[in-house]
């Protein structure tokens, strides 16, 4: 196992769980509010402590995802030939043998996926912080409203969004998952799967 | 009130006018909204467009203190339409009598009645009577066609209120004016009947008795005095005034209307010669002849059985007025101003603030060596001496404030404006040391009584002999605490004696000694009867050895379905619903309306009490006699009046036997739009003198409190004063109510946008108003529902403004000063109630 | 149990009041320091301490200087709430067996989304952060009272009972229709109007915002089927296509 690279930074790792640690918390808790379940009472204590975890859950979350930029935004926007084609092969998860394009750091999806997760984010969080906050205007409520509408459609897109991360990042992708724990992926294992990476490394 | 609150769903015209019923009386609308449901018209004439106004059909602004005009207007039309009743005119008034051909009127004496005295300022009445036949009853002309007799006399008299010219005066649209005494005028048919709802609006004016008497005229000219859904009603401004008013609140009254002895009366005899009318008309009932009954069975009631015979009853214990004495509110300020009192009890009351020219009112107080205020909460008058512009150390009086029991911390009765006396109970113990006034009664007799006994005094006998049998007696012969229901029970009154029906052969014995009276027909003038308030009599009674306080009857019995309840507590007389009910019935005894007969009469069923065919059924008839096409026992309606018949002619008022316009003392106007010679009411008293035809105030014409302006450049706006539904009267019990406060928090004027702009006024705005007396802060309200009248071809702005409001609470001053500081020092010609609801002022931006 | 509603009739209403102070001293609701801002009508709008008000509405007469109406204000009790809808707080909103919006300050967590979602501005916000409002005075009706208003009402402006005898009153009294029925599964506080509704300052087809009703019936289930299809997508995928492997990939390259 000497053969490892490094993937990344430890402060990506706690960032990334920060960010996931709060969206369960958001996700339980937001789950709680829509469908009124009442065994939130028992995991939070109650509902308004319940809001008050959502709400500061919330913050963690909107903070993790403003440092995620650093992490990820200029490798995600920076798209190539081979990311599209990549996407066209749909990652090749389609196929039992699929060939696709070779990938830098992050593949098409995991850009695509951080792309959507930075929108709806910044989207849930802005839309939560005004419902929570109710800035003073004369047209509060139209501005909640909206927010509120937002704030659940972001949550919608989200929700599937981050199943499909998982699923991608665990079961699917054995492998993957320590990436987010140690930082670090063997040479060969990021070869087949981040072959621009390594070339861009020189390894 | 004649009918009660009830018997308001039972007209089919609705006249509101000088008062507010929506925002001061706000329970009568139940009953005026379910005569609107059943299809009446609620007519509704005021200066403002007021939350009554926003419920009436018909509309129409009028400009304060005009409503002579109007109602004059209204009895032209009816006549020049004929559209008055003729049967119940011929019958039932007194329209067919012929006067005095020296008789004249205004039209013709440049705006006086015959006889007047200008010097003197009142009336040689000799020419405003009756040609009389040979037996002693006025001569009638059931034609009404004679020159001389009233009909054609009134008729007369108001040929010169022409719509236009009263469009003139009150500045209401002549359109308007026909389209009211169109609806108005077509309750004159038999089976329509119309209403009148009236307060302070009509009371409170140097005409105010007259603008009664302008609408009595109306409504006897309609037939629809006795009526069910008719008659005139005074919505009395406080839940207990009638009942105040009925046991002699006002100076001039005794318990039960009863007239208060001047000097000149040295004995009963000579009391009862002067106040019991007396009439050769054989069909009148003459009721009040029999007020030597009533005045005997009081003196026996309050002196006990230290009233004798020997003795005239105590007769000579009673109070008395000197001859021509007037006591009333604006003289005893007057007086106090003068500093010819030393004490005074303000008790329930706040003249600081309610009393028209308050500042004068506050001034007065002050030359007072002590003054009592009774009240439930400390108010501007019992803290006068730390008011605005005053300094303590300048005011001598000493106050002692006594703290009130609340309505619902005692038992007793009230008596609401249908004359309905009904028992309340005590829900609560009195807060803290404050007391029922009874008790407090209760302890200021007791010491001033033990001060006559042991010092003597000038004329211990009306004290020391005034019976006091309340309660159990303590030490000293206190009662330890008042019974209420005594009190009641000396009101009714006992038999003393056992007493007969001695023209029954043989003779019937009707009471038994001890026994509480069944009613006043049973009282007797030779002292073997008490009463202390003879039209109570029968509120508390005894039946088969049971006592009975009629006044907590529950039943909600209504067998004519007209709302008569007469189950439900007790109205006095004798718990007759409607007054001169006997008028509802032709000579025949068959209701003009039978739709809504209120009373009719049964020739055929047997009578219980004479054992003989024929008797009343429904509500309590004005007497049992026969109605009166009987040739030999029919008698005439209105039993309370000498001849029999309601007075279109009244000859009994100062200021004129028919009711004329005069501007108040205060208008926009130089001169009467009538005639020229006399302004304002020629026989009204003066505080202030005044000279020439205009009524200008005289130089040094009385104390500069007592100024006033009329049609003045510095002060050219009409104004009125009035209640909201938020405060209660001065709002010493609402001022301390944060409830009541958050919804009237403060002094307001209403204007109109058109006097707003003329200005620079802005809605929300503080502005100052300001009279020839004084000055208040007010937010003005700027709102359409005010608009200038056209009067005499020139605009003329009102404004109005609510007296509800006091310096001393709330307590940090947001929510202004009295209205009254502004109001003048003016009073009836006949009461003396001032006149509050028709002054000038000037608004202008603070 | 037959669902109860108020009728009210600005017909009928005289704007005396009486109705804002009863309703204040059944809920013991303090008073709030006012100004006269030239108006009569105080306080100005409704608040925590202030469940119910009239409306004085002036406007221009074609017969008179003005037309003035008295309109009461209160929660309207909708049978389809927009409050309730949106509430995210389990009891914290509910409905009695006599149709009255009821609410649970306990379980209140102050997120005032009920405002935004009232058609009627009604639900305000205590000191403490909690929702008041109207509650049809639920306790005293459950004891067989009038709701305070009602019972003070001296002119039968307001007047409660079985919502469908109120409709019937209304309709016995010449009303073709009521304000309140059908709109919303049918108002709890049903209108007499004699004229447009907006008039008297009220919305001529009250509705709960288009975004909650879009938000309750697709979003919501949205995330519940969502969550569960993304799960599901995911285990038909690794069932049919398993794991990601690249040994292929590699020896292509």
């Amino acid at each position: 196992m000497s053969n490892m690279i490094k993937k990344t930074s430890a402060f990506e790792i706690v960032n990334h769980w920060a960010m996931a640690i709060s969206f369960f918390i958001l996700v339980i808790s937001g789950f709680g509010f829509l469908f009124h379940l009442d065994i939130m009472n028992s995991i939070f204590g109650s509902f308004s402590q319940m809001r008050d975890i959502h709400n500061y859950a919330g913050v963690v979350f909107a903070v993790s995802l403003f440092f995620s930029i650093f992490n990820y935004l200029a490798e995600a926007i920076a798209f190539t030939g081979e990311d599209i084609a990549w996407l066209f092969k749909g990652g090749g998860y389609f196929s039992k043998n699929a060939r696709v394009p070779a990938q830098g750091r992050l593949n098409a999806g995991q850009k695509g996926f951080y792309l959507l997760l930075l929108i709806t984010g910044i989207a849930i969080s802005a839309t939560g912080l005004i419902i929570w906050l109710r800035p003073v205007s004369t047209d509060i409520n139209k501005w909640v409203l909206l927010s509120h509408l937002i704030h659940n459609i972001s949550f919608d897109i989200m929700i599937i969004a981050v199943v499909s991360h998982i699923y991608l990042a665990t079961l699917a992708n054995p492998g993957t998952f320590r990436i987010m724990v140690y930082g670090t992926v063997p040479v060969e294992w990021a070869r087949k799967r981040h072959a621009r990476w390594l070339e861009k490394k020189g390894v | 009130m004649t009918n009660h609150w009830v018997d308001l769903r039972n007209a089919d015209v609705i006249l509101v006018m000088g008062g507010n019923p929506a925002e001061n009386h706000p329970i009568s609308m139940k009953w005026i909204m379910q005569a609107k449901e059943k299809g009446a018209k609620l007519i509704v004439v005021d200066p403002r467009f007021t939350r009554t106004a926003a419920k009436a059909d018909v509309y129409a602004p009028m400009r304060s203190g005009t409503d002579i005009a109007f109602l004059g207007g209204m009895i032209h039309y009816i006549i020049k339409k004929k559209l008055y009743f003729r049967d119940y005119v011929v019958n039932y008034t007194n329209a067919a009598y012929l006067v005095n051909p020296d008789f004249k009127g205004p039209g013709e004496l440049e705006g006086v009645f015959s006889g007047y005295d200008e010097k003197g300022r009142k009336y040689d009445k000799k020419t405003w009577s009756y040609q009389m036949e040979e037996s002693g009853v006025p001569k009638k002309d059931p034609t009404l066609k004679d020159p001389n007799c009233v009909f054609q006399l009134m008729r007369k008299h108001y040929a010169r209120y022409t719509p236009e010219k009263v469009s003139a005066i009150t500045g209401t649209p002549v359109e308007k004016l026909v389209e009211i005494f169109e609806l108005y005028g077509s309750t004159g048919k038999p089976d329509r009947v119309a209403t009148e709802c009236y307060a302070m609006g009509w009371t409170q004016h140097t005409v105010g008795t007259q603008n009664i008497r302008a609408m009595s005229i109306i409504q006897l000219l309609l037939g629809n005095v006795g009526m069910a859904g008719g008659g005139i009603n005074a919505l009395r401004g406080e839940s207990n005034v009638q009942g105040s008013t009925d046991h002699g609140i006002l100076f001039h009254i005794l318990p039960g209307y009863l007239s208060v002895p001047s000097a000149t009366l040295v004995d009963l005899k000579g009391y009862i010669e002067k106040h019991t009318p007396k009439t050769k008309e054989a069909r009148s009932v003459n009721w009040w002849g029999n007020r030597g009954k009533y005045i005997t069975s009081y003196l026996k009631a309050i002196y006990g059985s230290a009233a004798t015979k020997d003795n005239d009853f105590g007769y000579a214990w009673l109070p008395k007025l000197d001859e021509g004495m007037n006591a009333s509110w604006l003289v005893l300020f007057d007086q106090m101003f003068k500093g010819k009192f030393e004490g005074f009890f303000a008790w329930g009351q706040n003249p600081a603030c309610s009393s028209s020219n308050a500042g004068k009112v506050r001034k007065a107080l002050g030359k007072l060596k002590w003054m009592v205020n009774v009240n439930l909460f400390d108010n501007e008058t019992g803290s006068f001496w730390k008011g605005p512009d005053v300094n303590p150390k300048d005011i001598q009086t000493e106050v002692f404030q006594l703290p009130a029991a609340s309505s619902v911390e005692k038992e007793g009765s009230i008596t609401n404006s249908g004359r309905l006396a009904q028992w309340r109970y005590k829900a609560v113990e009195p807060a803290g040391e404050s007391k029922a006034d009874s008790e407090i009664m209760n302890e200021l007799f007791f010491r001033v009584k033990a001060l006559y006994r042991k010092q003597g005094g000038k004329f211990p006998a009306p004290i020391v002999n005034l019976t006091w049998d309340y309660g159990e007696k303590g030490a000293g012969g206190k009662v330890k605490k008042i019974d209420i229901h005594r009190v009641a029970k000396e009101i009714n009154g006992y038999y003393l004696e056992d007493i007969f029906d001695t023209k029954a052969t043989p003779p019937k014995q009707i009471g038994k000694k001890g026994v509480l009276c069944t009613n006043f027909v049973t009282l007797q003038a030779d002292g073997t009867t008490s009463s202390g308030n003879w039209i109570y009599s029968g509120s508390y009674t005894e039946k088969d050895d049971k006592v009975i306080n009629m006044m907590s009857r529950r039943g909600k019995a209504d067998p004519t379905g007209l709302g008569l309840y007469a189950d439900w507590a007790w109205a006095w007389p004798v718990n007759r619903r409607i007054l001169y009910n006997r008028a509802s019935v032709d000579p025949q005894g068959r209701p003009w309306d039978k739709k809504r007969a209120i009373i009719k009469w049964n020739a055929e069923k047997i009578n219980p009490a004479t054992q003989k065919p024929g008797v009343w059924e429904g509500d309590v008839p004005d007497g049992p006699a026969p109605p009166l096409a009987d040739e030999k026992a029919g008698k005439l309606p209105f039993i309370m009046r000498a001849d029999g018949v309601g007075s279109i002619f009244g000859p009994g008022l100062a200021d004129g036997p028919f009711p004329e316009h005069y501007e108040p003392l205060e208008c926009p106007v130089q001169e009467n739009p009538l005639q020229r010679k006399h302004r304002i009411n020629p026989t009204v008293k003066l505080f202030y003198a005044v000279k020439g035809p205009h009524a200008e105030p005289a130089k040094d014409g009385g104390a500069i409190e007592d100024f006033f302006l009329s049609c003045d450049i510095r002060y050219p706006f009409v104004a009125t004063t009035y209640r909201v539904s938020e405060h209660w009267q001065t709002g010493v019990l609402t001022r301390h109510l944060p409830w009541q406060m958050e919804m009237m928090p403060q002094q307001f004027v209403e204007i109109s946008r058109e006097l707003a702009q003329d200005k620079g006024i802005k809605n929300g705005e503080k502005v100052t108003v300001s009279s020839a007396r004084g000055k208040v802060w007010a937010v003005a309200i700027v709102t359409d529902r005010f608009k200038p009248f056209k009067v005499m071809d020139s605009t003329v702005h009102q404004v109005g403004l609510p007296w509800c409001f006091g310096w001393q609470a709330p307590e940090d001053g947001s929510g202004g000063d009295s209205s009254n500081l502004l109001t003048p020092t003016i009073g009836d010609a006949n009461t003396l109630i001032p006149e509050t609801k028709a002054f000038m002022v000037n608004v202008e931006k603070a | 149990m037959p669902r109860k509603s108020f009728l009210i009739s600005p017909e009928l209403c005289i704007g005396c009041r009486g109705c804002q102070t009863a309703c204040k001293g059944w809920n013991q609701l303090s008073a709030t320091k006012t100004v006269n801002y030239g108006s009569v009508e105080n306080p100005p709008d409704l608040s925590p301490e202030l469940y119910t008000k009239i409306r004085y509405v002036e406007m221009p007469s074609e017969t008179n200087m003005a037309r003035w109406l008295f309109v009461s204000q209160r929660c309207m009790h909708c049978g389809d709430a927009g409050c309730m809808r949106i509430c995210p707080a389990p009891g914290a909103l509910s409905r009695t067996d006599d149709g009255a919006v009821v609410y649970d300050k306990e379980k209140c967590i102050g997120c005032r989304l009920c405002v935004t979602s009232c058609p009627f501005d009604v639900p305000r916000y205590d000191e403490n952060n909690k929702i008041t409002k109207c509650h049809m005075c639920f306790n005293r009706i459950a004891e067989g009272l009038l709701p305070s208003c009602a019972k003070t009402c001296p002119t039968g402006a307001i007047q409660f009972g079985d919502r469908d005898e109120m409709i019937g009153l209304a309709m016995k009294t010449g009303y073709q229709k009521v304000y309140g029925e059908p709109d919303l599964k049918g108002l709890g506080a049903l209108y007499a109007f004699k004229d447009a509704p907006k008039i008297y300052g009220m919305k001529e087809n009250p509705a709960i915002p288009e975004s909650v009703v879009f938000w309750h019936n697709v979003l919501k289930p949205l995330a519940y089927w969502g969550v569960g299809g993304a799960v599901a997508a995911s285990l038909l995928h690794y069932i049919a296509f398993g794991p990601k492997k690249f040994e292929e990939v590699t020896k292509d390259e």
